[in-house]
């Protein structure tokens, strides 16, 4: 029996052109895991959306959903609510009261349970979650992570059938976000429950995966299982493709045939079937070293902490940035790292040690360090939005915005609201913002967070051109890919220090945990192989040498 | 704060003790019960703040101090004239009047201020779950919003100084205009923000179907207890008070009942508290002890 | 009828005369007691009503949101110690969303703050006196195009209401803790010892109502029209 019936089903918003949702059929199975993917603007959330009856949007829309063979409009809203879990992208909007526990008991409050029954549920979703430790703790209190966990584990205590999550993890760290998605895949493997999830980072969820859809321009162009929806993207050439794990595209991409990997272990015995253990051409030639003769930024020794008698956060910092290069730094979470910007820019006042820019302390720069000078993307593009439209936004800063609306590629943005955008354009708005200051050195605190591949290849094109223009640019990170890829040095901070700094080849191909998907599974057999395009070009080298 | 042993127990039973407490501090104007009341009042306050009180309490005394001097400015009522103010008679009665109204501020301050650290805002919003679902939802969602606000208004302020935009040494009115930019900034964040809050609580079946009310406070055998021995002493106040035991009249002539078996019934109520937290103490002595 | 006008009549008709004659026969000083009751015979018809309407999800976090920027407004102006933004946002939450909401957001911010800043025989009173804020503000403003709407308007608009309306219920609270006699000097004696600080709030609202009455009621507008709300 289906468990979710989509027949025909499309869609369109009051008043646009073109239907977000064109002719969706689909057939859900109970217990099923679903990937649902495609770029910003393919109708991922309004289809999800349409799963459940209170958060379907209006417009206009025909075909039908059935739920257990009845139409979704007729399955009671009490039973949808318990039913359909839905769990969305913000994990600091959703809690609705203070306390852990009341979070937990929110929903059964709502459909009418007993305290004795609420009492049990919760309980329990406390210990499968691990919540217990902080049941009574304020809402407020807990970290991205755990607020995400919390909002899944308040879904969860209603018993639903069908768990709907929308890029559940675009706000959290690596880390938490493993975690979650370790925790879903938990809930889908010894619960049954049917599991439909959009996510940007889909090396972490397509092995999972029973089936990825992918939607383009609010059409179906893929439904399969993962490695055969890879070899149909890779096929038709889709824009797509460039989501999808490393792996898969590192094996596509070098023109290999048959079976394709899907996860880093896949990947790594498929390269060691398909070449020498020690192969000819073990490494690239090195690219030609950054080199400039000034110092943008001189970080000495600082120290900070809070206040007086908490822990330090900096232990000693120092850093040292060439001027014109992109130097990223990578660590853990609550190793001081955004702190470290904060100093910087002078948020926070080390209590030790002194911070240079452009050879004069920014002490001495009195008001004038954000003229010209320094300026800061924060991590929430948000906190930069203060009016109705974009450009009344940027006008704030200055008048003259032509420039760097280019730049920024947001000129077709000026007249949204800046709330109106997607998070990709927010964070080009919001980058526009600052750099109508005319910064010489650009401190970023983790631009790409939240960004899907696409956005952020129009951000690194944006960095590109503000590099090429002669802009420093130092950006704290937790994206090892985005940083391999685009930065000239990687520094590791840890415990409040910044540890090493060396350029992305040397610094991901000496680590063997923190560095990317390309060098775990190519690392056996290249040397400083870090990006996809790195492996690829090894391969097809030692492919030649072979034949 | 250490940790106290009446906050342990049932909200009803806090809400119940402090509203009786409140009530008799407002309502009884006899000096002994006053002085009683004051003593009592103090003394809990005392063991929940800990040193902090003292400080708290010596502006208090300072404040009946303001009231009473003032009073027979206004009062002239009263036979023992102490002096004349600005020709107007400035009298003993209305002195000692005045010190009782000081007094019974005071009291309830202190009372007040033991409640505010019993009755946390999810113990208030629990108990009145029941009787006003939408109002408590409302308010658990304010105290939900208020932490949440102020760190966006941080980071909001963080973020424009690191656009040259505030800072810590600006003329007043730049702080003003500052000011007013991150509140504007926070009202857009947090009215979009209450969209998706507004769809999480949809979603999560607020509206589909009668609201209950979880109470994670379970009434215990204490509880009871408690609020058992509460109301005995209440009664016998009341009786007394009925009765005339805790009438007093301050103006045009000083007169008060005599003493009787009801104060100390009142003092047993009014330490009903204090008992409860040092009783708590000492077992936690003992079981530690044990240890 | 409905419940909630139910409960205003019984409450002004029946409840808030027999409090009052009470207070005539109790001996004693009962009056503070009688004047809280009265008070909250006053917020209970409000908030019954509110009760009744059962809001749907968007008001409710509308008006939380509305509540928890007053209260949260204060601590944003840190650096200037007397600043109080709080009574602008009541009354630009009266005038976008309505006099019951106005009184609503005023009552809530008011209990809520004291939550954090202690609760007190002025709570009431302050519940009262800010809820009446809004109440005006939404009386006045809402849906209505007879009054002008430019900041100047509304900062005045709001200092008048501030000095003459709110800080007036706020000091009558401290005329009934602190004076034995209610002569009309006694009273007078009070209400202008609190004349300069009662000018600095008013004065604060004006400036906040000229900075951010345009933005604010603007974003207001956008979410209650982008989203359908108060239809």
């Amino acid at each position: 029996m289906p468990h979710i019936h989509i027949q025909d089903l499309s869609f369109s918003y009051p008043n646009a052109e073109a239907p977000v949702l064109q002719n969706i059929s689909l057939t859900i199975h109970q217990g099923e895991y679903i990937a649902l993917c495609g770029q910003s603007g393919s109708g991922k959330t309004t289809l999800l959306r349409h799963l459940k009856s209170v958060l379907t949007p209006h417009g206009v829309r025909t075909g039908s959903i059935h739920l257990d063979d009845t139409p979704l409009e007729n399955v009671p809203a009490i039973t949808q609510a318990s039913k359909i879990g839905y769990v969305m992208q913000n994990p600091q909007e959703q809690p609705v009261t203070a306390k852990v526990w009341h979070e937990l008991s929110f929903g059964l409050e709502n459909i009418g349970c007993d305290t004795a029954t609420i009492r049990t549920r919760v309980a329990e979703m406390a210990c499968y979650f691990g919540i217990a430790d902080w049941f009574h703790k304020d809402v407020s209190t807990l970290s991205g992570g755990q607020m995400q966990l919390l909002n899944l584990a308040s879904i969860m205590a209603m018993q639903p059938d069908i768990l709907i999550l929308d890029e559940p993890t675009s706000q959290l760290d690596p880390l938490a976000a493993s975690d979650f998605l370790n925790t879903v895949r938990k809930i889908n493997l010894e619960l049954g429950t049917t599991v439909i999830i959009t996510e940007h980072r889909l090396e972490d969820i397509l092995p999972s995966a029973d089936r990825v859809l992918v939607l383009d321009q609010g059409r179906i162009s893929a439904l399969d299982t993962p490695k055969a929806v890879g070899a149909l993207l890779w096929e038709k050439n889709s824009p797509m493709f460039s989501a999808m794990p490393t792996p898969m595209q590192v094996f596509y991409r070098a023109g290999a045939t048959g079976q394709c990997p899907l996860t880093v272990r896949e990947g790594r015995s498929w390269l060691g079937s398909s070449i020498p253990k020690t192969p000819p051409v073990s490494y690239l030639p090195a690219p030609k070293p950054f080199d400039s003769a000034a110092t943008a930024l001189e970080v000495k020794d600082i120290w900070f902490r809070y206040s007086r008698d908490s822990q330090d956060i900096l232990r000693g910092a120092s850093l040292s940035v060439p001027a014109g290069c992109i130097h990223a730094i990578v660590g853990g979470n609550g190793a001081g790292k955004s702190t470290f910007l904060k100093a910087i820019c002078g948020s926070c006042k080390p209590y030790r040690g002194k911070v240079a820019v452009f050879g004069t302390n920014t002490k001495a720069y009195k008001g004038n360090l954000f003229q010209n000078c320094l300026a800061m993307l924060p991590q929430d593009p948000r906190s930069l939005f203060v009016k109705d439209t974009v450009l009344e936004d940027l006008q704030e800063v200055s008048k003259d915005t032509a420039q760097v609306c280019e730049t920024c590629q947001i000129t077709h943005l000026l007249d949204r609201h800046p709330y109106d955008l997607s998070g990709g354009e927010q964070q080009r708005a919001a980058l526009a913002k600052v750099l109508l200051t005319k910064p010489r050195l650009l401190l970023l605190d983790e631009p790409t967070k939240g960004m899907d591949c696409f956005f952020k290849q129009t951000f690194a094109e944006v960095l590109c051109k503000l590099k090429q223009q002669g802009v420093t640019i130092l950006m704290v990170s937790h994206d090892v890919e985005f940083c391999a890829k685009y930065a000239d040095f990687v520094s590791m901070f840890f415990d409040g220090q910044v540890l090493t700094t060396h350029t992305p080849a040397s610094f991901f191909g000496g680590n063997s945990f923190y560095t990317t998907a390309a060098n775990r599974m190519s690392r056996a057999f290249f040397q400083n192989a870090v990006t996809a395009d790195d492996v690829v070009a090894l391969y097809q080298k030692n492919r030649e040498a072979a034949q | 704060m250490h940790s106290d042993g009446f906050s342990k127990y049932h909200p009803l039973t806090n809400f119940l003790f402090f509203l009786g407490a409140i009530l008799f501090g407002v309502l009884f104007q006899h000096p002994a019960y006053l002085l009683a009341g004051m003593l009592c009042a103090g003394i809990y306050y005392v063991l929940l703040q800990g040193r902090k009180a003292l400080k708290a309490i010596a502006g208090m005394l300072l404040l009946l101090l303001i009231v009473a001097l003032i009073n027979p400015i206004f009062n002239t009522q009263g036979s023992h004239i102490l002096f004349r103010l600005f020709g107007r008679p400035y009298t003993l009665e209305a002195l000692v009047y005045g010190f009782a109204v000081g007094s019974i501020l005071v009291i309830t301050l202190l009372w007040f201020g033991c409640y505010n650290q019993i009755m946390t805002e999810d113990k208030f919003t629990v108990l009145f779950g029941n009787l006003a679902p939408s109002l408590s939802l409302l308010l658990v969602m304010v105290f939900r919003l208020i932490p949440n606000l102020l760190s966006r208004a941080r980071q909001i302020n963080d973020a424009r100084r690191a656009i040259g935009k505030g800072g810590d040494d600006l003329p007043l009115k730049e702080k003003i205009t500052q000011g007013m930019a991150v509140l504007t900034a926070l009202t857009g964040w947090a009215l979009e923000g209450s969209i998706v809050t507004a769809d999480s609580m949809r979603s999560r079946g607020y509206g589909a179907a009668k609201r209950t009310c979880f109470q994670i406070y379970q009434m215990g055998f204490g509880d009871y207890l408690v609020i058992l021995a509460a109301v005995l002493a209440a009664i016998v106040t009341i009786i007394g008070a009925v009765t005339g035991a805790t009438d007093a009249t301050y103006t045009p002539l000083l007169w008060s009942a005599p003493v009787s078996f009801f104060l100390p019934v009142y003092c047993i109520y009014l330490l009903i508290p204090t008992f409860i937290h040092v009783k708590e103490v000492l077992q936690c002595r003992i079981f530690i002890s044990r240890i | 009828m409905k419940k909630s006008t139910i409960a205003t009549l019984i409450s002004l008709f029946v409840l808030i005369p027999a409090t009052l004659l009470l207070s005539r026969i109790l001996p004693g000083r009962v009056h503070y007691l009688t004047s809280t009751l009265v008070i909250v015979y006053i917020l209970i018809p409000f908030f019954l009503s509110f009760e009744g309407k059962k809001p749907s999800a968007r008001v409710l976090v509308l008006i939380a949101v509305l509540c928890a920027l007053a209260v949260a407004s204060r601590a944003i102006f840190a650096m200037l110690p007397n600043f109080k933004p709080i009574y602008g946002i009541i009354i630009i939450a009266g005038i976008a969303l309505g006099a019951q909401a106005g009184f609503l957001v005023g009552a809530v911010s008011a209990f809520a703050s004291n939550f954090l800043f202690g609760q007190g025989p002025w709570t009431p009173w302050q519940m009262l006196a800010y809820g009446t804020c809004g109440l005006l503000a939404g009386l006045l403003y809402f849906r209505k195009d007879k009054l002008p709407r430019d900041p100047v308007s509304l900062g005045l608009f709001g200092f008048i209401s501030v000095l003459f309306v709110v800080c007036p219920l706020l000091d009558t609270s401290t005329v009934l803790t602190t004076l034995t006699v209610f002569t009309p000097t006694a009273i007078l004696g009070i209400y202008t010892t609190a004349i300069l600080t009662n000018l600095i709030q008013a004065g604060c609202t004006l400036v906040t109502l000229l900075a951010i009455s345009k933005p604010m009621l603007r974003k207001i507008d956008r979410i209650i029209t982008k989203y359908g709300l108060l239809e």
